[in-house]
């Protein structure tokens, strides 16, 4: 499991990273991007995973979303891995946006031919962690888990299916309930079978309604003025119904400008939105990792 | 001198205490025989004073003899067992009290009759010669002229005395040492002798009482060392003795110049009285003499007056009567007045005659040689007299101003002085409460005497002013009194408003009020942190010259205060108020009743706000200036300090609340949050859910809460610029405002259903509320 540096850039007193290594659970070679903030030259840091959305490789959220100023100041690794196995030369993998390349779905998958490569849940969850703890100054104790849209479903899934494992949660715009919209209709019952039951394992929304374990504490935010929220592509209204009635603590903001006068001018679904409210989230996760 | 003749005249001294006894008969041939003697003891009065000089110093030298003598026992006495002292304690007293007579009389002697000064010095040696001397001497005391010389003597007989004794006692100390030399091996104890012991058998000691020796020594030996040590107590005490003395010297001396000032003062008055009487009296009687000489001198001039007429009627008489011509004679003599030439030419003779017989002649006194008795008025000069004994009047004495801390709240210490150094039998003090009002005479005035210059008085007002002034009394009269002095008591502890206290972590805002109507200058907060160890009470600090009745201390966290507060005015401190406990623990507030909506109760707690109902005739409802009219909402007083303060309200889920903060002068007609004046949290239970909404300018974000909290914790970050809601049961973040506040906030409270809120703080700021 050698890492390779592909990138490394001085950022905020520390270092933005890009490194590269064979995985074992996807079965191909993985780039994930890593900031070590300055404490890490001193001193073990929580890590803290950023799980991006549909088409994104590791360097959109390294590159837009502006969140190295406040791990640098609370002393966070930060780990964006990239959203799907590459390379792989799986029959239409490259077809479409919202399925295959760039859209993993953190899901291992079961159906052919997708589940030798396509395990980006058990990659998340078992072997980055390893392969990070291995190679930098964490403290494997703390990890908290944060994404956006697709990766905002991820991390909501895998800090539903792990209680314990992390510390808090959090997602911009996550697809909260994928059974019921359109992209994960597609995405799971490509990866899992047209078992609609077997998506529901999947499914925050589902999981919440069955989750027991250690409190969690989800923040989530939401641009008012997102075209997938109007889309239905998102629907945090049932996950915030699921968590109301399962009393699983969220604090639900739909960001929209501040401003009576330009209504149509609230936030959407891009980096930019991430960018306004990403230091809530840093500042979320610091809470519980520092604490 | 004579007296030298006397001292050295063995003769006289034999023969003088047998005069004393046989009485005055003798004591004149004395006097004779005296005169004989010397005659130098013509001139005795001239040299009166140079005599007793010498006594004195004779009499000092006797004094100093007696000392001597005392050494010289010891001495004595350390040799020889046997020999008991001659003089005993109480001799050796008298001595030291002869002494202290001699110096008294030494420093009076020169003012007094030298008689008298004599007699004083004698008297003591008399009392050492024995009752019946000094009782045959002080008969005879009357004949001074001897007397003088009687006290000289007795003194020069005295010391020989003395001389005497000395004597006899190396006599027997000789006789003794002849004993010794016959080895005694016993001591006689009835005889007080060592003997030897055939003695005991068949000697004179036959019968006595005998012991060993070596034992009657040890035994004499310990009565020795015990009067050794008294002897020892006894020069310690003269010691003191004598410097006590010293001290009278000082004092004698010093009442005798006040003494002389007071004589001289008042007899150059007498005397000028007296002068100025004799001239008044004198004029009169020169005046007397001159009127009475003038009357006697025209009596005398009308005298001679008479006599010229009488001569001249004589003479024309005899000139008639030499008349030869019959005729002529008969013609002058019956026809006097028959020619009017003759009645021209010669008066008419007989005419003249028979007046100048009719007319009497006045022979009388016209003036008496007495002079009227004149009474000689010595009353006022009396009176001036009696009043030299007296002592003057005192002058007023000079009060004090007040002197810092002399005050409490219900007394005055007051002081005074006297400029000179009059005679004082006791003060009277005055004092009246000041007051600045005309009819302020209904104020009683009180009097009371002291003996000392200072008198703390009681039962007085606390901060109050009083008007004092002393008057300084003896036999002789009252002083004027002294200037008024104002002093003022200190004033009544405040207390401290114990449910008005504010504090933080770093920070109390303690007030309270003044118990006094008057103003007081100041205040001073002690204050005591305790600890868990003893909660003794050392001040760790005080803070003075607080001039409001409020005052923010600083402090350390999570820690525990006591403070009192003290107040000041010139009179001094106050009593501490009723202590009150701090706790640096969270922030501390209370509701502010005065802005509650009429609608809006506070429970007893002080800090559970209920509202039973949402509508009320609004005449019914009484409103105040500073209370809210709309929203039921009541505001918190906060302590105006910077840092983090942190609170927590409890809240039914079924209440539709607004909590948060607002300045203090948030418009009261309006909602909390709709204005830019306030900051809160809304929950409103809509039917599908609850909906919070965190308003500021009537403006909320859109966020969305699964749990309602049941417990809101509310961050005040004036540093980082935030007010940060929380689920505080689960530590969940709800919402922050970033804001910079420009004025202190306070906490605010709204009910828009019947419901309660309860507010708790005193909470530690939680760790997960920082970020």
């Amino acid at each position: 499991m050698a890492l390779k540096q592909v990138s490394s850039n001085k950022c905020f007193e520390g270092f933005q990273k890009v490194f590269e290594h064979d995985s074992a659970e996807l079965k191909c070679r993985m780039k994930f991007g890593i900031y070590l903030p300055p404490k890490a030259e001193t001193g073990k840091c929580p890590v803290l995973y950023w799980l991006s959305g549909l088409t994104c490789t590791e360097q959109n959220f390294i590159t837009k979303a502006g969140f190295q100023q406040a791990a640098a100041e609370h002393g966070l690794i930060v780990v964006a891995p990239d959203t799907s196995p590459r390379g792989c030369n799986i029959e239409g993998e490259d077809e479409s946006w919202d399925f295959g390349t760039g859209a993993g779905f953190y899901v291992d998958a079961t159906e052919d031919p997708w589940k030798t490569n396509y395990r980006m849940y058990s990659y998340i969850k078992d072997e980055l962690p390893k392969l990070i703890n291995a190679n930098f100054p964490t403290d494997p104790e703390r990890m908290s888990i944060f994404g956006h849209s697709m990766g905002g479903h991820g991390a909501l899934i895998l800090a539903l299916k792990n209680p314990g494992k992390y510390k808090s949660v959090s997602a911009f715009a996550p697809i909260c309930n994928p059974v019921q919209c359109q992209w994960g209709k597609k995405a799971l019952g490509g990866y899992l079978g047209p078992d609609a039951t077997k998506w529901e394992a999947y499914d925050a929304t589902q999981l919440v309604k069955s989750y027991s374990g250690s409190r969690l504490d989800i923040l989530i935010d939401q641009g008012k003025d997102d075209q997938f929220l109007s889309a239905g592509q998102l629907l945090p209204d049932n996950f915030i119904a699921a968590c109301t009635e399962r009393k699983i603590p969220v604090v639900f903001r739909l960001q929209q400008a501040s401003c009576f006068c330009s209504p149509w001018l609230g936030y959407d679904h891009s980096y930019f939105f991430i960018a306004s409210f990403i230091n809530d989230h840093i500042k979320h996760h610091a809470k519980y990792l520092n604490a | 001198f004579y007296h030298m003749d006397l001292y050295g005249s063995k003769e006289r001294f034999d023969i003088f205490p047998e005069e004393l006894s046989g009485r005055g008969d003798r004591s004149l041939g004395d006097t004779r025989r005296e005169s004989a003697l010397s005659s130098e003891k013509v001139q005795r009065p001239q040299e009166v004073g140079h005599d007793l000089e010498k006594e004195v110093a004779e009499l000092a030298k006797m004094y100093g003899l007696d000392e001597d003598r005392e050494k010289e026992l010891e001495l004595l006495e350390g040799h020889l067992e046997k020999v008991e002292s001659r003089w005993p304690p109480a001799r050796t007293d008298k001595a030291g009290s002869q002494g202290s007579i001699y110096n008294l009389s030494k420093s009076s002697s020169s003012v007094k009759d030298p008689s008298q000064s004599t007699k004083q010095q004698g008297l003591p040696d008399e009392a050492s010669q024995g009752d019946n001397q000094s009782k045959a001497r002080a008969d005879d005391e009357a004949e001074s002229n001897i007397w003088s010389r009687g006290g000289l003597s007795s003194g020069g007989m005295s010391d020989e005395w003395n001389s005497q004794a000395v004597s006899e006692e190396e006599e027997e100390e000789e006789e003794e040492g002849e004993e010794e030399e016959e080895a005694a091996d016993v001591f006689c104890s009835t005889c007080k002798i060592p003997i030897r012991a055939f003695d005991k058998l068949f000697g004179e000691h036959k019968d006595h009482e005998v012991a060993q020796l070596p034992s009657a020594v040890e035994s004499e030996k310990e009565e020795i060392h015990k009067n050794m040590c008294k002897l020892e107590e006894q020069i310690a005490q003269m010691e003191n003795v004598a410097s006590h003395l010293e001290e009278i010297f000082i004092t004698v001396e010093e009442n005798f110049g006040r003494q002389e000032k007071n004589f001289e003062v008042h007899y150059n008055d007498a005397v000028q009285v007296l002068a100025q009487k004799y001239e008044e009296q004198l004029e009169a009687l020169g005046e007397e003499k001159r009127q009475k000489l003038e009357a006697l001198y025209e009596q005398l001039v009308n005298c001679g007056k008479h006599l010229d007429t009488c001569k001249e009627l004589t003479d024309e008489t005899q000139e008639l009567f030499l008349e030869n011509d019959k005729a002529e004679f008969m013609k002058v003599k019956s026809f006097n007045c028959q020619s009017p030439f003759q009645t021209l030419i010669f008066p008419p003779y007989n005419h003249r005659l028979e007046e100048f017989l009719k007319k009497e002649v006045d022979l009388e006194l016209s003036t008496l040689p007495d002079f009227e008795e004149r009474v000689i008025d010595v009353s006022e000069v009396e009176q001036l007299m009696n009043s030299i004994n007296a002592i003057p009047a005192p002058c007023a004495p000079v009060i004090n101003p007040q002197a810092p801390n002399a005050a409490t709240g219900t007394s005055l210490r007051v002081c005074w002085g006297l400029f000179s150094d009059d005679t004082v039998e006791c003060y009277q003090l005055c004092y009246k409460p000041a007051s600045n009002e005309r009819h302020g005479d209904e104020q009683a005035e009180h009097t009371l005497k002291v003996k000392e210059t200072y008198c703390t008085i009681t039962d007085l007002m606390p901060n109050t002013q009083y008007e004092f002034w002393v008057s300084a009394l003896n036999v002789s009269g009252i002083s004027p009194p002294s200037e008024r002095a104002v002093y003022v008591t200190a004033p009544s502890p405040p207390t401290i408003k114990s449910r008005k206290i504010r504090s933080c972590e770093n920070a109390a805002l303690v007030c309270w009020e003044s118990r006094d109507i008057n103003p007081v200058d100041s205040y001073t907060v002690e204050l005591s942190k305790l600890t868990d160890e003893e909660n003794d009470d050392v001040i760790t600090e005080s803070i003075v010259g607080i001039p409001n009745c409020e005052v923010l201390i600083h402090l350390q966290p999570t820690q525990q205060y006591r403070v009192c507060v003290r107040a000041q005015n010139l009179g001094g401190s106050s009593e501490r108020s009723e202590p009150v406990l701090i706790h640096t623990t969270g922030t501390r507030f209370y509701l502010n009743e005065d802005t509650a909506h009429p609608l809006l109760a506070i429970l007893d707690d002080g800090f559970t706000i209920s509202c039973d109902e949402l509508e009320n005739p609004e005449c019914d409802l009484p409103v105040y200036d500073n209370s809210f009219t709309r929203c039921i909402a009541i505001l918190g007083s906060l302590i105006p300090f910077p840092g983090k303060h942190y609170w927590e309200v409890e809240v039914e889920e079924d209440t539709e609340y607004r909590t948060g903060v607002a300045f203090e002068n948030t418009p009261r007609h309006g909602h909390l949050g709709a204005n830019n004046s306030s900051w809160c949290m809304r929950h409103i239970i809509t039917p599908s859910r609850h909906k919070y909404e965190f308003l500021h300018s009537g403006m909320t974000p859109d966020i969305r809460i699964t749990i309602p909290p049941r417990r809101i914790g509310i961050l005040l970050d004036y540093e980082n610029c935030r007010l940060s809601f929380f689920n505080a049961d689960i530590a969940q973040h709800l919402h922050t405002f970033n804001s910079r506040f420009q004025h202190y906030v306070h906490p605010c409270f709204a009910l828009e259903t019947p419901g309660i809120l309860r507010i708790h703080t005193g909470i530690a700021t939680p760790p997960w509320t920082a970020l």
